[in-house]
C-alpha cells in the first residue's frame, strides 16, 4: 500500500462530510458524559471519585454512538468506490480492492484516532472548566479506557468496511450498524461472557466506570480481551483483503 | 507481418464447464485502431479484463508489448496501458479537477500530462464541475482522459461509445483516430460495426468466444462472397432458367444469384443468352460491413 493510495483516500473524502460526523460523535459524546454528570443527583464535584460520572457517561456515550456513525463513515468512504467504478478503474492502475481496503482503513482510522483521543481529552478539559471537578483526572485509567475503546473502534470501522465492500447495497452496513448500537448498549448488562461473542460487545469490556453502590465507581478495563480481539481482526482483515486482492473482476 | 503490441495464445476462459473465450489468438499491431466485435455476451469484456490481468485465464497466455502478462509484471505493464472497462470511471461527489489530481497523485503524472490529456478530450472548460452533473459522454470523456493521462502506449476502450448520442459517438471516432495518429494503438469494443468500422484499421470479430474473424476491413469484405444482381430483358425467365443456383427475383425485377465467384458468373452469363434471355447489367450486390458482420455472428460460417 503506498502514501499515494492513503492520501487519496483523504481526498476522497471530501464532500463526504465524513469530518463533520466525526466532529458531531465527539460532540455526542461529550453531551452524553455532562449529561450523566447533571443527571446525577448526589454527583459532587469535591468527591475524588467525581471523574467516574465522566468516564461512566462515555462508557455508555460511546457504545451508543460510534458503531452507527462507524457505520456511516465507513459506508460513505466506500460506496463511492461502487458507484463510481472505483474499484475496476483503481485495479486498472495497479491498486486492487484489497489494497485500497488497506489505505481506507489507514486514513479512516486516522481520522477515528483523533477523533475518539480528542473526544477523551475534550471530557477531561469540560471535567475540569465546566464541571468544575476539583480532584485532578486519573490519567492512567483514562488513558487506558480511551485506548481501549479507539480499539474497539478500530475494530468496528474495519469490519464496516469489509461489509461495504463486499455487499453493494449500503442499507446493509448500516442496519448492522445499528444492531451492533444496540448489541453495544446491552453488552453492558450481559455477563462479561457474554460480551465477548460480538465485536461490539467489547465496548462493554472497556467500561471504565459504572453505576454501582450508590454512586459511580470505577470499574477494571478488560484489556487483555480488547488486545486479543484487536489482534484477531487485524489478522482476518489482513486475510480477507488479501483475499480481495485475488478476487477476479 | 507488422509487430505486435498485444499477442494471445491459445487465450481461453471458462467458468466451470462454460467456456467463455476459447482458444482466442489475438494479433494488435501497434499504432492501429483494433475494433474488437461482437454480439452482447460474446466475450470482449472478458478477452479485455484478461488483457488487463483483471481475471486469470484458464488456459493460454497474454504477451504485451514483447512482455507476459502474469501477476508479477503486471503493475510494470498496467503503466503503459489505459483502459476504460465497463462503466466510465469517476467520483460523482468530486469535480473533474479532483478526479485527475487522484490519478496524477496515484500515477505520479505531472501537471502537463493532466492538462493534456484533458486538452485531448476537449473537456478542459468543464473540470470544475462535480462529475454527477456531467452528461454520459461527458462521463466516458473524463475516463478516456484518465486512462490518457499516464501516455499509454496501448488503450483499451470496453464499449466507449454505449449510451451516447450520434454526435457522440462521431466526437469519439475522431478522438481515437486523433489518438491513433499520435502513435497510440487502440483496442477499442463494440456490439455495433457501425459504430468503428469507419475508425478501425483492423478488426477482430468474437462470437461465441471464439475469434471467427480477424484482418483488415477488406480482408473482411472479401471473405463473404456477395450475391450477383442480374439486369435482363425477361427477368421471369432468367429466374426460371437460374432456378438451379438458388436464384431470386428481386422487386426491382432484377435476378439476383447467391455464391457465385467470377468464373460461375460468366457461365451464368453465357447460360442467359443462350436462353435467349438479354443481359444488359452484372455487378455484385453492395453488402455493407454490417450486413456482413451480421451473416458472420449470426451464422458463425468463418
Amino acid at each position: 500500500m503506498s502514501g499515494a493510495a492513503v492520501a487519496n483516500e483523504f481526498a476522497k473524502m471530501r464532500r463526504l462530510r465524513v469530518w463533520l460526523i466525526a466532529v458531531l460523535m465527539t460532540l455526542a459524546v461529550l453531551g452524553l458524559s455532562l449529561f450523566t454528570v447533571v443527571s446525577s443527583p448526589d454527583f459532587d464535584p469535591g468527591s475524588p471519585g467525581a471523574w467516574n460520572a465522566l468516564l461512566a457517561g462515555m462508557s455508555l456515550g460511546i457504545p451508543l454512538i460510534c458503531p452507527l456513525l462507524l457505520a456511516v463513515i465507513a459506508s460513505r468512504l466506500t460506496e463511492v468506490e461502487h458507484t463510481g467504478n472505483g474499484w475496476l478503474s483503481q485495479a486498472t492502475a495497479g491498486i486492487t480492492p484489497g489494497v485500497m481496503c488497506r489505505a481506507k482503513l489507514v486514513a479512516l482510522g486516522l481520522v477515528v484516532t483523533v477523533t475518539t483521543l480528542g473526544t477523551g481529552l475534550l471530557v477531561i478539559l469540560s471535567g475540569k472548566l465546566l464541571v468544575g471537578i476539583l480532584a485532578p483526572p486519573p490519567l492512567g485509567r483514562w488513558t487506558v479506557f480511551t485506548l481501549c475503546m479507539l480499539a474497539v473502534n478500530l475494530v468496528v470501522l474495519a469490519l464496516h468496511l469489509l461489509v461495504s465492500a463486499k455487499v453493494e447495497n449500503q442499507l446493509v452496513a448500516l442496519g448492522i450498524g445499528v444492531l451492533g448500537c444496540v448489541l453495544a448498549v446491552f453488552s453492558q448488562g450481559l455477563p462479561t461472557a457474554a460480551a465477548h461473542v460480538t465485536p461490539w460487545g467489547y465496548y462493554a469490556l472497556a467500561t471504565a466506570a459504572d453505576y454501582g453502590g450508590g454512586g459511580y465507581i470505577a470499574v477494571d478495563v478488560c484489556y487483555p480481551s480488547i488486545i486479543a480481539l484487536a489482534v484477531v481482526i487485524g489478522i482476518a482483515f489482513a486475510l480477507v483483503t488479501d483475499r480481495f486482492d485475488r478476487q477476479e473482476a | 507481418m507488422s509487430s505486435a503490441i498485444v499477442e494471445t495464445t491459445n487465450l481461453t476462459k471458462r467458468y466451470g464447464r462454460h467456456i467463455v473465450v476459447e482458444n482466442l489468438n489475438l494479433h494488435i499491431p501497434a499504432g492501429c485502431v483494433y475494433g474488437f466485435l461482437g454480439p452482447n455476451g460474446a466475450g470482449k469484456s472478458t478477452t479485455m479484463k484478461m488483457l488487463l490481468s483483471l481475471i486469470q485465464p484458464s488456459t493460454g497466455q497474454v504477451e504485451l508489448m514483447g512482455r507476459p502478462m502474469s501477476r508479477s509484471s503486471r503493475r510494470e505493464l498496467l503503466g503503459d496501458i489505459g483502459s476504460l472497462i465497463e462503466a466510465p470511471p469517476g467520483y460523482a461527489h468530486l469535480t473533474g479537477a479532483e478526479n485527475m489530481a487522484l490519478v496524477k497523485r496515484l500515477l505520479g503524472l505531472t501537471t502537463e500530462q493532466i492538462d493534456v490529456a484533458v486538452r485531448a478530450v476537449r473537456l478542459q472548460d468543464q473540470m470544475t464541475k462535480q462529475v454527477r452533473d456531467y452528461s454520459l459522454g461527458m462521463k466516458q470523456r473524463l475516463g478516456i482522459a484518465m486512462a490518457l493521462a499516464r501516455e499509454p502506449k496501448l488503450l483499451i476502450l470496453d464499449e466507449p461509445t454505449n449510451g451516447l448520442d450520434p454526435a457522440g459517438i462521431e466526437e469519439m471516432r475522431t478522438l481515437l483516430r486523433r489518438l491513433a495518429d499520435d502513435g497510440v494503438t487502440v483496442m477499442v469494443s463494440s456490439h455495433l460495426l457501425g459504430e468503428i468500422d469507419k475508425t478501425a484499421d483492423m478488426l477482430g470479430i468474437l462470437s461465441g468466444g471464439r475469434m471467427i474473424f480477424q484482418g483488415s476491413r477488406a480482408e473482411l469484405m472479401a471473405a463473404s462472397t456477395p450475391d450477383v444482381v442480374f439486369t435482363c430483358t425477361d427477368p421471369h425467365a432468367a429466374a426460371a432458367v437460374l432456378r438451379g443456383h438458388g436464384a431470386q427475383l428481386t422487386e426491382a425485377d432484377e435476378v439476383t444469384v447467391p455464391g457465385l465467384d467470377d468464373r460461375q458468373t460468366a457461365g451464368v452469363v453465357a447460360a442467359l443468352v443462350g436462353q435467349g434471355v438479354g443481359v444488359f447489367g452484372v455487378r455484385r450486390d453492395e453488402q455493407t460491413l454490417e450486413e456482413v458482420f451480421m451473416s458472420l455472428t449470426a451464422g458463425g460460417r468463418l
